[in-house]
């Protein structure tokens, strides 16, 4: 580790587990104190529990994306602890309902995690960001953000709502040094991915097949998910902002 | 899981050996400076011999080695023999990063056959030639990073570069070809800097009347309100080249200041 993240604060929102988790060790080892926000708080005060015990900085904040006052709380909690520089918003649920099935709560609640969430985040944390001269937000999109796939209209709109969202930020708070940027993965072999497919009769077959259809033969990995977002949080990323990096072994250059 | 070592942020080149192409300055040079302090052997490719020495004196100068090889990317045997020579000097090829460019403006019914052949020979077939040569190398060995450039113009169209975006847009769809066909081993990725303040840029602006008013206005329309530095590309040249990237391909990365998201 080279301390890259050195003298800032990351709010790492859907920290407690999948991507967000990899993300929040990655930016403690690279010398960041980590907020891990997370609705799942034990899950939140596990993670951060770890990264102390690996002799880095962080806490957990048990707070809600869905709930505006959680969220001031927990960009609160964040600022506490130091010039908070990065945000990520990584707390996503994941919808798989044909449109004609799809109940008003269910719609309004993705939309609420997936995009609304975001915007909140992004609402009360990025003053903190220009107060301390700018600073980097990293949302987390999905290749579904770019393309679609059959069955999962609310979370392929939610996720194609938040790159527009995040380009919006992106040119609007430039001026002021903070950067937006979409991080876009495929399935990984952490997250989502992996308690969606648990669910079909044979996971492994899911799996495989999955892999099996990507140029890399593979599915993405957390760490490889956490090294991208080391660099668009540090230093090596300064005049990239408004941009989406699908992080997908190639997968979205075949529809593109 | 895969639980591989984590990533030693200072090498992160270690043992690899860099063909970049016109990096005999501007970003290809930053880019050769910066991948030669993370460990990396740099091939310097570019048609201007004096520009690809003064590079592996820069090289040299911080301890770090490089070849110089007088390069027409536009002329394929040249191509071809860049890649032999670096085999022949290095034994490997992990990063090819194809930076090499000619600039020519002209709206489509202004543009001459010579310059459309050319701009399209060294913007488009130039790549071609180079990933075609280098690939099997690649794959025979530990795999590979290659690193197209092709430009914010590549993205979106503007007055008067009838050919420059039409080449910059077939190298972006020529990396994600390659993308698809080499994944398990070869990556690909394209830059797509937007206006970077580099020595051909200053040359450009000095041939341009009412400069001063002309930049003030360019840079009000780039969201973080500065020209990039060369630097800039040359950081994101890096991700794409080490493993950082690992499973990022056929992905376009726009180096822009935010440019392209206001389009």
């Amino acid at each position: 580790m080279t301390g890259l993240l050195r003298e800032r604060v990351a709010l790492v929102v859907g920290g407690a587990s999948g991507l967000g988790e990899a993300i929040a060790h990655r930016f403690a080892a690279e010398g960041a104190t980590v907020a891990v926000a997370d609705a799942n708080g034990p899950g939140a005060q596990t993670v951060a529990d770890a990264i102390v015990a690996h002799g880095h900085n962080a806490v957990a904040v048990e707070a809600d994306v869905t709930v505006t006052a959680d969220v001031e709380r927990m960009v609160a909690v964040a600022a506490g602890l130091g010039p908070l520089r990065v945000l990520v918003l990584s707390a996503a649920v994941e919808s798989s309902v044909p449109l004609v099935d799809l109940s008003d709560d269910e719609w309004q609640h993705v939309l609420d995690v997936d995009l609304t969430g975001p915007f909140r985040v992004m609402r009360a944390g990025i003053p903190h960001l220009i107060a301390h001269g700018g600073g980097s937000v990293i949302a987390l999109g999905s290749t579904l953000g770019l393309t679609v796939a059959p069955g999962y209209p609310a979370y392929c709109a939610a996720k194609g709502a938040l790159v527009n969202l995040c380009k919006q930020a992106a040119i609007d708070y430039a001026p002021q040094g903070v950067r937006v940027n979409v991080l876009a993965p495929s399935a990984t072999d952490t997250g989502l991915f992996m308690e969606h497919s648990a669910r079909a009769p044979d996971p492994e077959a899911v799996r495989a097949m999955v892999a099996r259809a990507n140029p890399m033969r593979r599915l993405g990995t957390a760490d490889e998910v956490g090294d991208a977002a080391v660099f668009l949080a540090s230093d090596m990323s300064t005049y990239v902002s408004g941009t989406v990096i699908a992080l997908d072994g190639g997968l979205a250059a075949r529809r593109l | 899981m895969t639980t591989a070592a984590y990533p030693d942020f200072e090498r992160l080149l270690d043992g690899r050996v860099a063909c970049i192409t016109g990096s005999g300055s501007g970003q290809g040079r930053a880019a050769a400076l910066l991948m030669a302090q993370h460990g990396a052997r740099i091939v310097v490719a570019d048609v201007n011999a004096a520009g690809a020495h003064e590079t592996v004196r820069m090289l040299e100068e911080q301890g770090a080695e490089g070849l110089a090889l007088v390069v027409d990317v536009s002329e394929r045997p040249s191509c071809d023999e860049m890649v032999a020579t670096t085999m022949e000097r290095f034994g490997r090829i992990d990063v090819l990063y194809n930076n090499a460019a000619v600039q020519m403006s002209g709206a489509v019914v202004d543009c001459t056959d010579e310059q459309w052949d050319l701009t399209i020979r060294t913007n488009l077939s130039a790549i071609f030639y180079a990933c075609r040569a280098a690939i099997p190398h690649m794959l025979a060995g530990d795999g590979g990073s290659i690193i197209n450039t092709a430009s914010t113009l590549g993205l979106s169209a503007s007055e008067g570069f009838a050919a420059y975006g039409a080449a910059k847009a077939g190298l972006v769809k020529l990396t994600q070809q390659i993308a698809v066909e080499y994944g398990p081993a070869v990556r690909a990725n394209v830059i797509a800097p937007g206006s970077i303040d580099t020595p051909r840029f200053r040359k450009v602006l000095d041939a341009t009347p009412g400069a001063d008013a002309w930049i003030e206005r360019l840079t009000g329309n780039i969201p973080v309100r500065r020209l990039g530095l060369a630097e800039d590309v040359a950081a994101t040249a890096l991700f794409l080249a080490s493993d950082l990237s690992g499973y990022i391909s056929g992905a376009i990365l726009p180096v822009d200041g935010g440019l392209a998201a206001t389009r």
